[in-house]
């Protein structure tokens, strides 16, 4: 659905934010882009909207070049940024005055996702908290029923129970036609959201494999022999990541595959390709 | 729902439905709630759910009626029963009796627990 | 890649830059009543009259200030880095965009303004021949020297366009300095020309700087030029606009 390929990206007099990045996103999934702050995944979802041009290589929806911004396209895609200002109108007028523009937009779904949300249509937007405000864009986002749907960091600013009520409504909301991608540096809370990992660091994209895989080949838990361990964190070796041969499936402790990608890239992609290719998948 | 992390979170939201089968909270030949709906319960990808609804097709506790729903086997309750029984019987069982060894605590000492318990309850 | 003009999207984002700018647009309607309503008093105030020329002068002196504020409002959204993902992220083409700014910031504008403006000036007048007993005399906006004004607008207004989405911050200043820069040159361009073109004529023949052809370059415009400099204010700058929005990066 969306292909990157080649993809460079820096700001002018800055060193390379995006480097060689080739990506395929395919509908039916959550995808959890997760990287250090300041690691280009803001860039990257830039510019697979087309608000940024990639310098060299190129980003395409659907086989067209996101940066054209085609209404064909945009009508498709929606971006939920991490920081954004909303017009100081009430909700109602800012769903009244922007969901025209999207052809499978359902305002039955709007309300019900603002109810969900514990917020009323005729507030008026500028009275709002921020993360009152980032509810808004988040339930017009989820509304327009666009394919592709971006979001930057759409946890933050939200507390507890609004995190909740987040996955809730992101549990709700998939479908076999969407493409969901999640950006964040705080993994914890979409753990049990998303179901395909890509890690960027270092301008580079390290890591991208979806959590069927990892767990074909990998095993978390509390290791019982320390030498299979590939990494491992806190105390008693409590936390380990390894080769998983005839343990059961176990559950993808995701800040652990995450900080151990960080350590270990090559020895963890190694064994998940492994995997992949000798069972054919 | 917050999950252990060991265990796959599927595994965990097949325990939740056989809790609420084992309590009768979904009685047999009745219809439970649908993927989506329990995606959103326990707030995680509905294709987790999915998995979830597959492995207990597959073990014939639930069914699916097409375009109407998934609902509960009419032996749905004996099912579970067995496959929970068999659970106990070949991982809780070990451990337990594994912890006893390594504790040295006798049968007898096991058995006479057990009494009070019950009496305890009664 | 060829686009679908879409004339429907455009229409609702007229609508939509209506409904997030109403609060500037009736301020800026305010004003424009005040204004316009106390400088006709005032001009009333000295010859017992409102003549139409006087009341074009006022018209002017108010539409065209006015109206390149209201286009600097208009790119707001454009211009702030937290609100523009969202405004180029919305399905409208970029060609689409731009018509819809351009017909709110003259079209719209200009309908509004006209009427408005006329409507105060009668209402001056009627407080003029209450107060000072004025002539009575109608103003209207059929006339040559309406058409002049609005004219004047519509080929400096896409400058200031082009200024409102080329500058992040002090962006008036910043225009109308170029603006400035720009005119000095076209003033230097348009003095080489003439003498280019006229130094056999003798233009150059009495004292000083050329003193015939300097005063004959900054006033006069021959056919081609009025063509010439017409094209590079208006239509050129809705052009440069375009390409500014087609190649806008947040």
């Amino acid at each position: 659905m969306l292909t990157a390929n080649n993809l460079y990206f820096n700001y002018p007099t800055s060193r390379p934010v995006l480097k060689a990045i080739n990506l395929e996103l395919k509908p039916g999934n959550i995808y959890g882009l997760f990287g250090k702050n300041g690691e280009g995944k803001s860039t990257l979802i830039k510019i697979m909207t087309g608000l940024l041009f990639p310098k060299a290589g190129n980003c395409t929806f659907k086989g067209k070049p996101t940066q054209k911004r085609g209404p064909e396209l945009l009508q498709d895609i929606f971006l939920i940024p991490e920081e954004f200002e909303l017009p100081s109108v009430s909700i109602k007028a800012f769903e009244y005055i922007n969901s025209v523009f999207y052809p499978s937009f359902s305002k039955e779904q709007f309300y019900g996702l603002l109810e969900e949300f514990q917020l009323q249509p005729r507030q008026l937007i500028s009275t709002l908290s921020f993360g009152q405000k980032k509810k808004v864009l988040i339930a017009f986002g989820i509304a327009t029923n666009t394919q592709l749907l971006l979001m930057d960091e759409p946890t933050n600013g939200l507390d507890i129970p609004s995190k909740s009520q987040f996955r809730k409504v992101m549990a709700s909301s998939v479908d076999e036609g969407k493409c969901i991608v999640v950006s964040t540096h705080q993994v914890r809370d979409l753990h049990s959201l998303i179901n395909h990992v890509m890690i960027l660091n270092n301008a580079q994209v390290i890591f991208d494999h979806s959590l069927d895989q990892v767990t074909q080949a990998l095993w978390f838990g509390r290791a019982s022999n320390q030498e299979e361990v590939i990494y491992s964190e806190g105390a008693f070796g409590g936390k380990s990541l390894l080769q998983r041969t005839d343990q059961d499936e176990s559950e993808v402790d995701l800040e652990l595959l995450f900080n151990g990608v960080l350590h270990e890239t090559q020895k963890i992609n190694q064994l998940i390709d492994k995997k992949g290719h000798g069972s054919k998948v | 729902m917050d999950f252990d992390n060991s265990k796959p979170i599927y595994l965990q939201i097949v325990d939740f439905f056989y809790e609420n089968i084992l309590v009768k909270e979904w009685q047999e030949g009745t219809r439970i709630p649908s993927v989506r709906e329990v995606a959103m319960m326990v707030e995680v990808n509905p294709n987790t759910a999915i998995r979830a609804f597959n492995h207990l097709q597959d073990l014939e506790v639930i069914y699916n009626k097409r375009g109407i729903g998934y609902f509960v086997s009419d032996n749905g309750y004996t099912k579970v029963l067995e496959i929970k029984r068999r659970e106990f019987l070949e991982q809780n069982l070990p451990d337990v009796f594994k912890k006893m060894g390594l504790l040295g605590i006798s049968f007898e000492q096991l058995k006479n627990a057990y009494n009070q318990h019950k009496n305890e309850k009664k | 890649m060829v686009q679908r003009f879409d004339f429907n999207r455009v229409r609702q984002f007229v609508k939509r830059d209506l409904i997030l700018l109403r609060g500037t647009f009736s301020t800026g309607i305010f004003v424009a009543i005040i204004l316009v309503f106390l400088f006709c008093l005032f001009n009333m105030m000295w010859d017992k009259q409102l003549g139409l020329e006087e009341f074009y002068g006022i018209f002017a002196l108010v539409y065209l200030p006015l109206g390149l504020l209201f286009t600097f409002s208009l790119f707001r959204e454009f211009g702030n880095p937290k609100t523009n993902a969202l405004y180029l992220a919305l399905p409208v083409s970029s060609l689409e965009r731009l018509v819809a700014k351009w017909l709110v910031s003259t079209l719209v504008y200009t309908i509004v303004f006209s009427v408005v403006a006329l409507l105060i000036a009668i209402l001056a007048l009627i407080f003029g021949i209450v107060l000072f007993g004025a002539d009575f005399n109608v103003p209207t906006l059929f006339s040559t020297s309406y058409i002049n004004i609005v004219a004047i607008y519509l080929f400096v207004q896409p400058v200031f366009m082009v200024g409102a989405m080329s500058f992040s911050k002090n962006k008036i200043g910043k225009t109308l300095l170029s603006l400035g820069i720009a005119l000095l040159c076209f003033l230097l361009l348009n003095f080489l020309l003439y003498a280019m073109f006229n130094h056999s004529l003798g233009v150059f023949a009495e004292d000083g700087l050329g003193s015939v052809a300097f005063g004959k370059a900054s006033t006069q415009f021959s056919i081609f030029g009025q063509w010439f400099y017409g094209l590079i204010f208006g239509p050129l700058m809705l052009v440069v606009a375009y390409f500014k929005m087609v190649e806008k990066e947040v």
